[in-house]
Order: C-alpha cells, then sequence, then structure tokens
C-alpha cells in the first residue's frame, strides 16, 4: 500500500489515454471513477493501487444510450444517472430498484456502474444480480486491444483475473418483452448493506404462464449468481409470489450463505423464500 | 504537485497530494471544520459538502478529481451574518445536540429541499438515510425540515 501522499493520479480526457496509461502502469495501476470503494480503502486497511487513472471525465463513459432494440449505458453513469435515465422502461424496473435502493442517496450520486461490476469484494452490491437478470453484457478494453462484450456471468466469474489495464468501459442490455423485479433485505430500512438480494426476470407468454425465467441473487455468497433450479420450477406456471416463495424453500441448499459480521451464512440463506415473493410481486405490481 | 480548488466561491491551493481526501484538505489545510471526518466509507454523511451543487461525502472524494468543480462547505450556508432558511428553521426547533452529524444534514437537506421544496416527512426520511445522529435527533430533524417544506 503507497504512503499517504504518495498516490499518483493521472484525470484522463479520452479513453484512448485512459487505455494508455492503465497499460502503462500494468499491475501497479487502477482506474478511478466514483471512488467510493477505492477511497476507503484506507480505514479498512485493505491495498490500494500506487497509480490511479481517473475515467469520470470521459464523455463517452458517462453516457446513457437507449436505442429501440438495447441500451447501453457507460462505466462512470452513477447510481443515480441510471435511476433517471431508465425510470418508465419496462424491463428495466429491477434495476432500476437495484441502483435506487442501494446504498444511500449520496453514495448513489458518486458511485459508479462501472465501479460497482469491479470491486470483486463486494458481496452486497444490488447491480449484479439485476443485470444477471437481463443477461447483460460488460464491455472491456485494453490498450490496443479494441473493445471486447463479455456476457455478465462470465465478466463475474473472471474479473479478479482480468489483464492488467483492462478497463470496463460500459454495459449493454437487450431490450426484451420481461416482466423485472427486484427484492433486498437490509438490517436498518435503508442506507445499509442488504442482507441477501433476490432480482428476477421473467417472460410471460400468451396463455398467461411463464416462458423463461431468470432468477439471481445477491450477496449470500461472495459473488452474484443465478438461482437455475429455481428458475426451472417457474416456467409454465402462473407467476405468483407466494407459489414461487413456496418453490424456493425447496431449492434453497444450493447455497452456502456466507458469515460475515453483519448476519450469519444460514441467515441470508433463511430469507430468499421472502425475497424470492416480494422480487415477483414487484415484477408483477410494474406490469400493472 | 499543488491542487487549486474552488472552494466556497474562493480559489485555494492544497499541497496535498491527489488522492488526499476533500475532508482533510478542508479541515487541516483550510481549517473549515463544520464538515467533520466520523466514519470515512460514506455511511455516516457527517463529511457531507456541496460538489457543483450536489450533496457528496468529501471523505470519498480525491481532491484530484474536482479541480475543475464548485465546492461548497456548511461554512458557505450564512451569508452576510443571516443564517440560511433551513438553519433558521432548525434554531426555532432547537435541533442542534452535540453537532457531529449536524453540517452533514444540513448540507443534503439544503440540496434536497432545493429539489423537493414541498417535500413531506417520508422523502425527508429517505433523503436523511445517509446521515447517521448518534444523539438519535431525528424526530426534531425531521419535525424543522418538514416545517419548511410546508412553508414553501
Amino acid at each position: 500500500m503507497p504512503a499517504p501522499g504518495d498516490e499518483r493520479l493521472f484525470m484522463a480526457g479520452t479513453l484512448a489515454e485512459a487505455l494508455a496509461a492503465l497499460a502503462d502502469r500494468g499491475s501497479e495501476g487502477a482506474a478511478l471513477a466514483g471512488g467510493t470503494w477505492i477511497m476507503r480503502a484506507p480505514i479498512r486497511r485493505e491495498s490500494s493501487a500506487q497509480f490511479h487513472v481517473g475515467i469520470g471525465r470521459i464523455p463517452e463513459l458517462n453516457a446513457i444510450d437507449v436505442a429501440a432494440d438495447r441500451i447501453r449505458i457507460g462505466a462512470c453513469v452513477t447510481h443515480s444517472q441510471l435511476v433517471a435515465g431508465l425510470v418508465g422502461i419496462a424491463s428495466c424496473n429491477g434495476l432500476v430498484t437495484a441502483a435506487g435502493s442501494a446504498a444511500n442517496p449520496a453514495i448513489r450520486s458518486m458511485a459508479t456502474v462501472g465501479g460497482n461490476l469491479s470491486a470483486c469484494d463486494f458481496p452486497a452490491a444490488d447491480l449484479p444480480p439485476a443485470l444477471l437478470c437481463l443477461d447483460a453484457e460488460v464491455e472491456v478494453g485494453v490498450n490496443g486491444g479494441g473493445m471486447q462484450r463479455l456476457p455478465i456471468e462470465r465478466f463475474l466469474a473472471t474479473r479478479k483475473n482480468l489483464e492488467p489495464g483492462t478497463l470496463v468501459t460500459g454495459i449493454t442490455i437487450s431490450r426484451q418483452p420481461v416482466l423485472t423485479g427486484h427484492a433486498r433485505l437490509p438490517l436498518r430500512k435503508a442506507g445499509d448493506y442488504p442482507v441477501a438480494i433476490v432480482s428476477i426476470s421473467a417472460t410471460i407468454g400468451r396463455d398467461g404462464l411463464v416462458e423463461d425465467a431468470r432468477i439471481a441473487v445477491g450477496s449470500v455468497e461472495s459473488s452474484a449468481r443465478r438461482w437455475p433450479q429455481l428458475e426451472q420450477r417457474l416456467k409454465g406456471l402462473a407467476l405468483d409470489g407466494h407459489k414461487a416463495g413456496t418453490l424456493a424453500e425447496a431449492e434453497l441448499g444450493v447455497f452456502t450463505g456466507r458469515d460475515a459480521v453483519e448476519a450469519p451464512g444460514w441467515y441470508r440463506v433463511q430469507v430468499l423464500p421472502a425475497l424470492v415473493r416480494r422480487a415477483v410481486q414487484a415484477a408483477l405490481s410494474s406490469h400493472s | 504537485m499543488p491542487t487549486t480548488l474552488t472552494i466556497n466561491g474562493e480559489q485555494r491551493v492544497s499541497s496535498g497530494g491527489p488522492m488526499t481526501p476533500l475532508i482533510d484538505v478542508l479541515r487541516d489545510e483550510f481549517f473549515l471544520t463544520g464538515a467533520k471526518a466520523v466514519c470515512r466509507e460514506g455511511f455516516c454523511g457527517a463529511c457531507t459538502v456541496h460538489i457543483d451543487g450536489q450533496p457528496a461525502v468529501s471523505c470519498l472524494v480525491p481532491i484530484g478529481t474536482v479541480g475543475d468543480r464548485e465546492i461548497r462547505t456548511v461554512e458557505s450556508l450564512e451569508t452576510a451574518g443571516k443564517l440560511s432558511p433551513l438553519q433558521q428553521t432548525m434554531e426555532e426547533h432547537d435541533v442542534v445536540q452535540c453537532g457531529m452529524c449536524f453540517p452533514g444534514i444540513l448540507m443534503v437537506l439544503t440540496g434536497f429541499l432545493s429539489e423537493h421544496p414541498r417535500a413531506g416527512r417520508d422523502e425527508i426520511k429517505a433523503a436523511l438515510a445517509g446521515n447517521i445522529c448518534r444523539c438519535t435527533g431525528y424526530e426534531r430533524l425531521v419535525d424543522a425540515a418538514a416545517e419548511l417544506a410546508r412553508r414553501g
């Protein structure tokens, strides 16, 4: 960890400048966006990079582009901007709830989408489960290597081992006619990390039954992940919160909850059926 | 390398490194001690200032990222010896207790009420989700802010 005052910062004006600076510093460098994770490293006695590349002023990283078939969200879009940019888009209801209920208002106006996805040691992040349910793709770039889009599941599984100098530049979501919902359980009503998170997206067929479902769980284990066993059980049924919660009770064995100071692992798993019920109800109410 | 900052309308030069938290520069270099360094994690809100008009927790802001932005601290709320309407209402309701959280709460509510001047109690409570008061003086705080919103 660098001594206080020894850290270096380069504020990049363009994406090319940022990628070049990150490539130049290799494993000693790190991107800095909202700062809400990196800046608390000293008080948590966590290691921090010697050299930071500020990416917050790069225009294309701060834009939300909503097209008819897809939505692109720049890596430096904050949680508050995400809410403002996507509110009212039916398929984004869960994502908007995730971004709008994370942390507290001041943090939401600083913390970015790219930072949230890049914080590998942040199991309670709200955006990954919501994005898993939308089959989001994560755009990453390296100097001279062009851009690559990774399915979010693959990104979450490999993000700790990305090549030094790799930068998350944005995410892309295909617009689908899905119902989405997001439910979280913080210990206080707001402003706290959630003990557990459930996100859902569901495609409803003409017969009113679930054609396809995505369910993702966050904060229970070290990283958010899908819940394929429950997804399978929902298919062909009418979407109903109580029924989904009951089905969830039978599928809890696939999770091993993480113990931490704010909650034991068993508790995180135990609350999942209630959160499944709430997430489904949120998805249904967004439709009505 | 020195960093030039615009604080409460004045240009100030800090000798701190670019990753120095803004709260430390405000308090230790410029003696603007209204904002308090408490949790240093963005949980408590005691260090809240405005950056380009938006509340921000200054413990998590490296000074190297805000050289071109306008920073306002709680010291700027009073103008020409006159308290802001929010400050006056807080005084009328005898809200202040130990004073540790209070500057941050003023900055959050100043920003929030300027955007939501008719806010109700629930909205005010939600706006204060990131401000922790160890004296638990929340009810009088919310009473005062709601009163100000009612007066418009």
